[in-house]
């Protein structure tokens, strides 16, 4: 990963956020995270890290490449499609999954995917694809069909101890509007594109994370049971919200507040 | 030399052919959302005595309309309220704030009506009763099938007493 190509993308990401702010007012104390943030990312660190890992326990980018049987220049684009129905894993899987197998295969015990060192190799793994558009494909088979629709029931459907719905905060008609003083995103296409810019940093958490992880936040928060990494109707959900993103461009990591 | 034989030995041992269903994490969720639903939007006839201007109902309704759960206040709830539920765990509160503004609001949100001045814009005049905001706290489904509300009664996440004091809290004068 060229450091060259990262700062680039973080002082891209800032400069938006920094317009953002002008609609609605950053406070100071997230100013002043944003601009710790140029003169030091530990995202990149965690990224850099995410690389050794990947080299140390799956052979790098052409371990990768392999894993997935394409050549290392169509690496990027294979990975703008993930989450994708994998034969030889029975199932759709989520990028980290596929990591998971890659480490097996190698003769390692796969990380946990709730683990720091997997959201790193991840984000590092997903960054591959910087610049190119989110290209999945949710009619590619039965299997994919299945986990959108599943992952659109997951979104929609109000449970937990104040039966709320992802879509209850997240809905065109209420994206704005302000909830406690954090004004709500959109989270698809047309909005912060989440797929896109997950694995992210969270300055108010201060680590890296993935966009399931991130989707645990809301669901710990709004009461909704959080549903297991990993889960079929995990994979629905990002396979939902990344179909929602497409043709956006990726960028990771993304900076979060 | 060498490196062919490494690489065809990498692609040869690639996915195809392999079976990774067993060595990646598939946890079952199925479950865990099924208990986590709840009934069909359900209408409720406030109990006799709900709507009072007892002071220390009202406090109660006005504190679990501000508050989010027992965990993140300072001080003493009200008399009648816990912080605690049974289990040691902090009691959530309505969090109403989160989305309504009203009297005395900090960061109230404005993803729901604003509720300042209920008594007279809307109750005096006759366009709501009290049984209408107690249903609609309790389940708002019932009147609203899209609502981005939350469930209150029916989620089980408080109880008739507790709706009816957050009711006394909103029709007061303040
Ligand atoms: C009660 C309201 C509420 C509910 C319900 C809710 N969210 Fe959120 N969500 C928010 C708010 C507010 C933020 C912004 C928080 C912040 O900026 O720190 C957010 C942020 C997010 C983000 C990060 C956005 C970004 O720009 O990267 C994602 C992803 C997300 N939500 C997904 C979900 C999913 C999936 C669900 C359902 C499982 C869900 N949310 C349910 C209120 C909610
Ligand atoms: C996640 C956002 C959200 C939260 C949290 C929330 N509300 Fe609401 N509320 C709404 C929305 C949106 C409406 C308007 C749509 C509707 O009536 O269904 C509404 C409507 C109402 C109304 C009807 C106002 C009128 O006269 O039309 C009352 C009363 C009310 N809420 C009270 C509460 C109370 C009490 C709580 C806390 C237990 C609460 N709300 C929590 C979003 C919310």
């Amino acid at each position: 990963m060229k450091i060259g190509t990262k700062i680039v993308l973080s002082l891209a990401l800032l400069s938006s956020f920094s317009f953002a702010g002008e609609q609605f007012a950053m406070s100071d104390a997230d100013r002043a995270m944003y601009s710790e943030m140029l003169e030091n990312n530990p995202a990149d660190m965690m990224v850099a890290n995410g690389e050794e890992l990947l080299a140390k326990y799956g052979g790098g980018e052409a371990g990768l490449a392999a894993f997935f049987n394409v050549s290392e220049e169509k690496l990027p684009a294979y990975i703008a499609g993930f989450p994708r129905y994998l034969p030889e894993f029975k199932q759709v899987v989520a990028l980290d999954q596929a990591l998971q197998g890659l480490m097996s295969k190698n003769g390692h015990k796969p990380f946990k995917l709730k683990s720091s060192d997997m959201y790193d190799m991840s984000a590092y793994a997903k960054s591959l694809a910087n610049g190119q558009k989110i290209n999945i494909d949710v009619n590619a088979n039965k299997q994919m069909k299945a986990a959108r629709a599943m992952g659109e029931e997951v979104y929609m459907t109000k449970r937990g101890g104040r039966g709320l719905a992802c879509n209850s905060c997240h809905s065109p008609d209420v994206v704005g509007s302000i909830l406690r003083t954090q004004p709500l995103p959109a989270i698809d296409g047309k909005g912060n594109a989440v797929a896109a810019n997950w694995p992210a940093y969270r300055m108010t958490k201060s680590n890296m994370t993935t966009l399931a992880v991130r989707f645990q936040g809301c669901m710990n928060n709004a009461l909704l049971a959080v549903i297991p990494l990993g889960s079929k109707e995990m994979v629905a959900l990002e396979v939902y919200l990344t179909n929602e993103a497409k043709g956006s461009e990726i960028s990771i990591p993304g900076l979060k507040r | 030399m060498k490196k062919t034989v490494m690489m065809s030995l990498l692609v040869g041992a690639s996915l195809f052919a392999a079976d990774y269903s067993s060595v990646i994490e598939t946890p079952n969720a199925s479950k865990i959302i099924e208990k986590d639903l709840m009934g069909p939007p359900t209408k409720f006839t406030m109990p006799a005595n709900c709507v009072t201007t007892d002071a220390d109902a009202i406090a109660r309704g006005s504190f679990i309309f501000h508050n989010l759960n027992g965990g993140k206040t300072k001080g003493d709830a009200p008399k009648g309220l816990a912080k605690n539920n049974a289990d040691g765990k902090p009691k959530q509160y309505g969090n109403c704030v989160a989305c309504h503004n009203i009297e005395g609001a900090v960061g109230g949100g404005n993803i729901g009506p604003d509720l300042t001045g209920y008594k007279d814009m809307f109750v005096a005049t006759g366009v709501r009763d009290n049984q209408f905001v107690y249903q609609k706290i309790a389940d708002p489904r019932v009147d609203n099938k899209d609502t981005h509300m939350t469930v209150n009664l029916t989620t089980k996440l408080f109880n008739e007493r507790e709706i009816c004091d957050m009711t006394s809290y909103i029709v007061s004068p303040k």
